[in-house]
């Protein structure tokens, strides 16, 4: 049995290693090693109830907590499931050697996290992502060492091998060769992250582009629940990107304040009382919004020595990049695009609405609803990764590949077109575009009217991105990658316009109450260049 | 600014130096000064030829993710952390790292660090470490980005046929520090592919963009029996 995983970050190799421990042979791909994937910069902390967690706190609580963030769209069941394998979650990634921030006793901490009862976010300083990266990565080594996980890297995906509504594998555009190669799989695994880059720079890699979640959905695959994307209220604005203040700064104490009359106002702890500064991440970035001010972030009454041990890496950024020293000054914060709580749809084994075709990771749409808490992403990559391994390894493979040599001539006959251009002209062109389209319209807060400007903006992009000749001197990608990107975004803003209420992340300013006939995942199919909308009443998916 | 860079279309080009303008911000940072240059309909040198765009490696631009490893002026630095500001002088050279064989402009093809670690087994299988750990130095040495900038600048690190340069005595010491039972076949590795051949030099621990100390890494596998 063969398994093609996409993607090599924490889902990816979460999946690929409890995969390789039943015995199915994974190829693993991705265009780089796993140290470069979007995982190394999540930075708070993984959520779980473990014996020994303070007083009060459970695993029903934790599930609590987790679906009243996502405003009531996160699978229920999917969220009991999850929160109930935490505690083993996190023994796992001890026993690989992931080394988590320990107390004097050698056991690891807990901090506090936005929208927890409980302190329950178990962390390592502030690069919890990096260090599992780590750990994971050294583990695959072992299963790659006798051969049950084969790693390919330099190769990008392209498209599904998909008859008759199941996958049989992928196309891969292999950079070394410049071709597209069939890479045959009984099972085949998306594990490619969120759609970050179609907002331009954001605290995200600008690997994560949303391009395999776009080819798939004009594949066939149903998205879901796309308009909810998660502002994180706390980033840092430099001359190369918004980077991630970490929830960890709050988790520690981190006071957010604007000025007025020369006087510090604590907004969030005015409004919400003293876990104010806790809040939820969507509440949290629309009051920052509604200050219409210059908000700061303040832990410099921490001592030093705290800092160094719990946020090294917050003050690293603060000082090289801004030469901020958080020990003595506040931090100038702002919201920006961070997660994407919409993704593939998937059933409660993680199976997308294609046969044999799996998503995990931030590139499915199950756990986190209308908003994810802080530490449960992490979680969810690696729960996401087991219960799809799991799934598979219940499976029969497939008794034999269907023929996709027409497919391939096609799509290769399609990329040799592509690269007999002397354009010079640069497909970012239209990307940036694009990023300004999502950024005026699908901001913290947004409307119907905008929301139509928007999609008049990716219709008119779309309708000259297949004219247009491209630079071919970039890597095949950049340009092949163009439409289904614009088709993703072009659903996302489709999915905020037919969802008239506010939930969680989404708030419209022209229907700015919660509604109980919306109370459903909003699930997007492609049909002949047209995105169709609507509410998964049926729950056809988990949620 | 006048921008040198050591350029070749395919790993089997000889490399060539092409010039370039740059008359953006002085804020930026390397990685920001390649984004500006590459982006224009025609890409032009310093003579006003059209060339093509400038290849190189990205994904986090913030310095934890090792993707844009390169020799700024003679200095191996990731692009995304040397400041334009901190160059001296009106002009700034740009080289692929010199240890890897190249892709492309200024990508590498740093495969070479991982198959070292693979070949060798270098994984910590069971978990057990050892009483007397060292919590700072485990934590440290599990950010190494494989960056190559170390081995970059190894005076005894070549081709990486047998020494393989501190990310593998790096790895090394983090599997003796999740499993002791390991430790000696870690040990016999780390001589033969690192200790028995590093010239001692520690230009791989100044210049980790992690600030990982190597020589506390050498000095636990050192100890061990």
């Amino acid at each position: 049995m063969e398994a093609l995983v996409i993607g090599s970050g924490i889902a990816g190799m979460a999946c690929a290693l409890r995969l390789a421990k039943q015995g199915i042979h994974v190829v693993l791909a991705s265009p780089y090693p796993s140290e470069r994937s979007q995982s190394v910069m999540a930075a708070g902390g993984i959520n779980a109830m473990v014996s020994g967690n303070e007083e009060g706190d459970s695993v029903e609580s934790h599930i609590q907590d987790t679906l009243k963030g996502g405003s009531g769209l996160g699978g229920e069941e999917a969220v009991r499931g999850m929160c109930e394998h935490g505690g083993e979650i996190i023994r796992y990634l001890e026993s690989i050697g992931t080394v988590f921030s320990v107390d004097g006793a050698n056991k690891p901490v807990r901090r506090a996290f936005g929208g927890q009862s409980h302190k329950r976010t178990y962390y390592c300083g502030s690069a919890t992502g990096k260090q599992i990266v780590s750990a994971l990565a050294m583990e695959c080594r072992r299963f790659e060492a006798f051969g049950m996980i084969t790693r390919r890297l330099r190769c990008s995906f392209h498209s599904a091998l998909i008859r008759d509504g199941a996958a049989y594998g992928a196309l891969l555009y292999d950079e070394a060769s410049a071709r597209l190669e069939a890479c045959y799989a009984d099972f085949l695994v998306m594990a490619t992250g969120g759609q970050n880059a179609l907002f331009g720079k954001t605290t995200g890699s600008s690997l994560c582009d949303g391009y395999a979640a776009g080819r798939l959905f004009m594949q066939g695959a149903v998205l879901k629940n796309l308009e909810f994307i998660q502002y994180h209220p706390t980033t840092l604005e430099t001359a190369q990107k918004k980077m991630l203040i970490s929830e960890a700064v709050r988790g520690e104490g981190g006071r957010l304040f604007y000025v007025e009359n020369g006087e510090r106002v604590y907004f969030m702890e005015e409004k919400y009382g003293k876990r104010g500064n806790l809040m939820t991440r969507d509440v949290i970035s629309r009051e920052i919004y509604a200050t219409g001010k210059d908000v700061y972030l303040d832990i410099s009454f921490l001592d030093g020595q705290t800092i160094d041990e719990r946020l090294p890496e917050v003050r690293d950024i603060c000082i090289k990049y801004r030469g901020i020293d958080i020990k003595k000054e506040p931090i100038p914060v702002s919201p920006s695009v961070h997660f994407f709580m919409g993704g593939l749809a998937v059933h409660l084994n993680h199976e997308t609405s294609l046969r044999n075709l799996f998503a995990v990771g931030e590139c499915a749409s199950i756990y986190h609803g209308a908003n994810r808490l802080g530490g449960n992403s992490l979680l969810s990559a690696i729960y996401s990764g087991f219960v799809a391994a799991d799934e598979i390894a219940g499976r029969a493979p497939a008794r034999k590949y269907p023929d996709f040599t027409a497919f391939m001539e096609d799509e290769r006959r399609l990329l040799k077109k592509s690269s007999a251009s002397k354009s010079t002209f640069p497909v970012f062109y239209i990307r940036d575009m694009l990023s300004m389209t999502m950024a005026e319209h699908l901001g913290i807060v947004r409307d119907e009217k905008g929301l139509e400007e928007g999609l008049t903006d990716i219709g008119y992009y779309l309708s000259i991105a297949e004219k247009i000749r491209y630079d071919r001197s970039v890597p095949a990608y950049s340009n092949f990658s163009l439409k289904p990107i614009l088709c993703i975004a072009g659903a996302t803003l489709a999915s905020a316009r037919e969802r008239r209420e506010s939930r969680g992340a989404h708030f419209r300013s022209d229907y700015p109450e919660t509604l109980e006939r919306y109370g459903y995942a909003t699930l997007v199919s492609y049909q002949d260049g047209k995105f169709q909308i609507r509410p998964d009443q049926e729950h056809a998916y988990e949620s | 600014m006048k921008v040198n860079v050591l350029r070749r279309m395919t790993p089997e080009q000889e490399p060539y130096w092409e010039s370039f303008l740059y008359d953006g911000s002085e804020d930026n940072t390397v990685a920001g000064l390649l984004d500006y240059i590459n982006y224009n309909d025609d890409i032009l040198n310093d003579k006003g030829e059209k060339t093509t765009r400038i290849s190189w490696e990205c994904s986090c631009i913030q310095g934890i993710c090792g993707a844009c490893a390169m020799i700024v002026n003679d200095v191996p630095a990731l692009a995304c952390e040397a400041f334009l500001k901190d160059i001296q002088g009106e002009e700034i050279s740009l080289r692929p790292l010199s240890k890897f064989p190249v892709i492309r402009d200024l990508v590498v093809d740093r495969s070479g660090i991982y198959d070292s670690l693979r070949h060798n087994n270098v994984c910590i299988e069971t978990y057990k470490p050892p009483s007397d750990g060292d919590h700072e130095q485990d934590y440290a040495s599990a950010k190494c980005l494989k960056c190559g900038l170390c081995i970059e600048c190894c005076p005894k690190y070549t081709d990486g046929r047998t020494f393989y340069g501190a990310p593998f005595a790096n790895d090394c010491y983090l599997v003796a520090s999740r499993n002791q039972e390991k430790s000696h076949e870690i040990l016999e590795i780390y001589q033969e592919h690192f200790k028995d051949s590093c010239a001692f030099d520690l230009a791989c621990m100044r210049i980790c963009p992690m600030g990982i100390k190597i020589t506390a890494c050498m000095k636990k596998l050192n100890s061990l029996k």
